[in-house]
């Protein structure tokens, strides 16, 4: 142990030069009484890092520092996965950083709000532990209120994760506007996160300065279990194929991810798109996995085809 | 008050009074020619044929009235309309010697109502009924000092009194016609014939008993102002000024130990308009820089619509509600402790430029209606709660669609999950469901919806959404609706 507290001392001591150099408040290392890790503060607030817990997802993200985060969804019927993935971001963060109350702050058009629904605090409670009484909801008629707010919110400082929330690619959203915005969260260490709905139909049509992009679309759930038996026709947990179309490492690729909300982490799993193409292959990522895998592969092998009949005609 | 242009016909206001049309009102010059309130319209063009009529428009009166009443809100917060709509009360209690005295300020009014193009009778006494009284039938200034009521009442005419057309020329036909001869006669007979109001408003300009105006506008507790000799008109002039004046309020505010709720800024124009801002604070503020701040937002919000046309010449900061005030004191390495004070700024803000409504905070309902369990209350007006999470909720959608959407769903029968739907002109095919879940209708309440069915369902791309039947099959004629709630992640 005692080594150990030695290279805090010394990591400490440089830490509180560098901040005079910078002219900032001094980071601060805090025993975090619960768990014995360290909680680094900086200019007074906890760094809130950016990362999901599957590690393949997670070494592709690159540093963890909060910034802009870009997610966006193909449909606006997916405004549940995107909003849903966005929140679980968030969660972690704060989970993973802060005892205190972790207040949030959702940005929306009323347009979206409209169309989409507003968060609903129950839901936030049950899958994302955000208490309800800590959430506050502005809905802002132009886009412009929408920035100003959320970048205001970022000048406060006081929220534990701000959502801005937008439908499609809005012109007045263009890369001085996201740099802008990159440049508030990284100072403030927030994280941000621009949810655009239907705001991928192009691919990366617009310039943005986020430096992380995610495309969120839902992913069929497993099975739910009880007692090691799945569940026949039950809904288990929530489920995202993960596009990562831009990263600090500079890696990108699809990943499918399940979360988990008791222990706040997501969980990488097998795309459910692979039992259509090879059957044997299925069988066998599957008993290299644990044994529940092999309830939900034999029901997308009876569900594609059709849905993939439907949208041809 | 009359306003006539210099080369003008002889001008009178026409108004029908008991069935027929008469003079309501005229200029001097109509006034010189002989003609008289009262008199009826055929007869004045009769002996004045060159004569301009205009009919009465009551409520463009009232409006003119009403924004001569902003303007003399800049000697005093306490103005009042008078009941017969032809003039205002003015309570300068304490106000006077802001301005040089009672009768500096009088002669100020004056002046200046001049300026504006309005003739004006002024009135100043220590009863509203004597002002009243003075300002009507005394010769000008028409000061009446403290104490000589009686005296300076005494030789005008009954209508001085405020009484009814009727009570006077029941007076009159007695013989009573000064205010003299009604203050000697004896008081019981005149109350029995001609009613308790009579004695009233002679103990009421006498100032027997306490008569209260009733201003337009509710007074605040706490106001600073300041006049300016040059008007000013920018925004970035009006937010320097306002800095000041919030400034000198929170010494006032510390004293009474209290933070403003409620700020109200009033900004007078050279020409008489007034323009007033209020923004509300979701807690006790007294902090210069933040209610600087607030007010900026919402200037920039009504930026255009403010028109300072020639200047504002008098500003004030007025404090419509306060707050007992607590105060923190934070930690040196500067973690915020009060962290909820720049949570609600925010939220200030927020409001002040994009109204109340746009910032919200979830508050919870003992209700099992989906809708209502959860209502969105403004950040103003939210009481803080204690947490109070259930450790066991039920699986909730994330989103919830403000107004449930009608779905045409094919569904197993009796009471099975759908197969399909169509939502927004797409469909769906259903993959996987949970439910139902039922939740039944508030019966208690009046508006309660019947009793809902609700499902988990997974479409086969892996969407999952929140659906609810209303309604059973096979029971009634009507068949049971479907309708789309939420969404999950």
């Amino acid at each position: 142990m005692t080594p150990d507290v030695m290279a805090q001392g010394t990591l400490y001591a440089l830490r509180q030069k560098i901040a005079q150099i910078e002219g900032q408040l001094p980071e601060k290392l805090e025993p975090d009484s619960e768990s014995g890790r360290t909680v680094l503060r900086r200019n007074g607030r906890p760094c809130l890092a950016i990362n999901t817990g599957a590690e393949a997802l997670d070494v592709a993200l690159g540093d963890q520092q909060p910034t802009l985060v870009d997610i966006s969804g193909r449909q606006s019927r997916d405004s549940g996965a995107v909003s849903g993935f966005a929140l679980a971001l968030a969660a972690r963060a704060c989970r993973k950083a802060l005892r205190d109350p972790r207040w949030v702050l959702w940005v929306g058009l009323d347009e979206v709000f409209f169309e989409t629904g507003l968060p609903y605090a129950l839901g936030l409670e049950h899958f994302f532990a955000q208490p309800a009484e800590q959430l506050l909801l502005a809905h802002a008629p132009k886009l412009e209120d929408a920035l100003w707010i959320a970048e205001e919110a970022l000048k406060a400082g006081t929220f534990s994760a701000i959502f801005l929330e937008l439908r499609g690619n809005p012109g007045r959203l263009d890369l001085t506007a996201t740099r802008r915005l990159r440049h508030r969260a990284e100072q403030a260490f927030m994280p941000l996160f621009l949810i655009r709905h239907s705001g991928s139909s192009e691919g990366s049509g617009q310039p943005s300065a986020a430096l992380v992009r995610l495309c969120i679309s839902p992913a069929p759930s497993r099975f739910r279990h009880i007692a090691g038996e799945a569940l026949p026709r039950s809904i288990g947990p929530p489920a995202f194929c993960v596009e990562l179309r831009k990263s600090r490492s500079g890696r990108t690729g699809t990943h499918w991810l399940e979360w988990n909300a008791d222990d706040f982490t997501f969980q990488e799993r097998t795309a459910p798109g692979q039992g259509n193409r090879n059957t044997a292959k299925t069988s066998h990522t599957g008993s290299v996995l644990s044994a529940p895998f092999h309830g939900p592969h034999s029901a997308p092998q009876i569900r594609s085809p059709l849905a993939d009949e439907r949208r041809s005609g | 008050m009359s306003a006539a242009p210099a080369e003008a016909l002889p001008l009178v206001i026409s108004e029908r009074q008991n069935n027929a049309q008469r003079v309501s009102a005229l200029d001097e010059k109509a006034q010189a020619a002989g003609l008289r309130r009262g008199m009826g319209i055929a007869d004045a063009r009769a002996t004045h044929p060159s004569l301009e009529v205009i009919e009465a428009d009551r409520q463009a009166d009232q409006r003119l009235l009403e924004g001569l009443a902003d303007w003399c809100d800049r000697y005093t917060p306490l103005v009042a309309l008078c009941d017969e709509g032809d003039g205002l009360f003015l309570d300068i209690s304490g106000c006077a010697h802001l301005f040089g005295g009672e009768s500096r300020m009088l002669e100020e009014i004056a002046e200046r109502l001049l300026q504006q193009g309005f003739d004006t009778r002024t009135g100043l006494a220590s009863t509203p009924g004597a002002a009243w009284a003075a300002a009507r039938f005394a010769p000008p200034p028409g000061e009446i000092a403290d104490g000589c009521e009686a005296e300076a009442l005494n030789p005008l005419p009954l209508a001085a009194l405020r009484l009814d057309e009727k009570t006077v020329t029941g007076l009159e036909s007695v013989g009573l016609r000064t205010i003299a001869t009604l203050l000697d006669a004896p008081r019981a007979p005149l109350v029995r014939r001609f009613g308790r109001q009579l004695a009233n408003r002679i103990d009421e300009a006498l100032g027997n008993i306490e008569e209260a105006i009733s201003p337009r506008l509710p007074v605040s507790p706490l106001s600073v102002e300041r006049h300016l000799s040059e008007p000013i008109g920018t925004l970035e002039e009006i937010e320097s000024l306002l800095r000041m004046l919030a400034t000198t309020l929170k010494e006032d505010l510390e004293q009474r130990d209290e933070g403003a709720r409620q700020l109200q800024l009033a900004l007078f124009r050279v020409d008489g308009a007034v323009s007033r801002i209020s923004i509300g604070t979701s807690r006790p503020m007294r902090d210069p820089i933040a209610i600087t701040r607030l007010f900026h937002e919402k200037l920039a919000r009504i930026g255009e619509s403010l028109d300072p046309g020639y200047g504002f010449d008098l500003v004030r900061l007025a404090v419509p509600a306060s707050a007992p005030f607590k105060t923190h004191q934070g930690d040196l390495a500067g973690r915020e402790e009060n962290e909820g004070e720049g949570l609600a700024l925010l939220a200030d803000r927020i409001s002040a430029r994009l109204g109340s409504s746009a910032i919200l905070i979830p508050e919870r309902q003992a209700s099992h209606q989906p809708e209502r369990a959860i209502s969105l209350a403004r950040f103003a007006q939210a009481r803080p709660v204690a947490s109070s999470a259930q450790p066991h909720s039920p699986i909730r959608p994330i989103r919830l669609l403000t107004r449930p959407e009608p779905v045409e769903a094919a569904a197993e029968i009796p009471e099975g999950p759908p197969f399909s739907f169509r939502w927004r002109r797409a469909l769906f095919r259903v993959a996987r469901a949970e439910g139902p879940e039922r939740i039944a209708g508030e019966w208690w309440r009046a508006s309660a919806p019947p009793a809902r069915d609700y499902f988990r369902v997974e479409d086969t791309e892996g969407r999952r959404y929140w659906l609810y039947r209303e309604g059973f099959y096979g029971e009634g004629e009507s068949h049971p609706r479907w309708f789309m709630h939420g969404f999950f992640p």
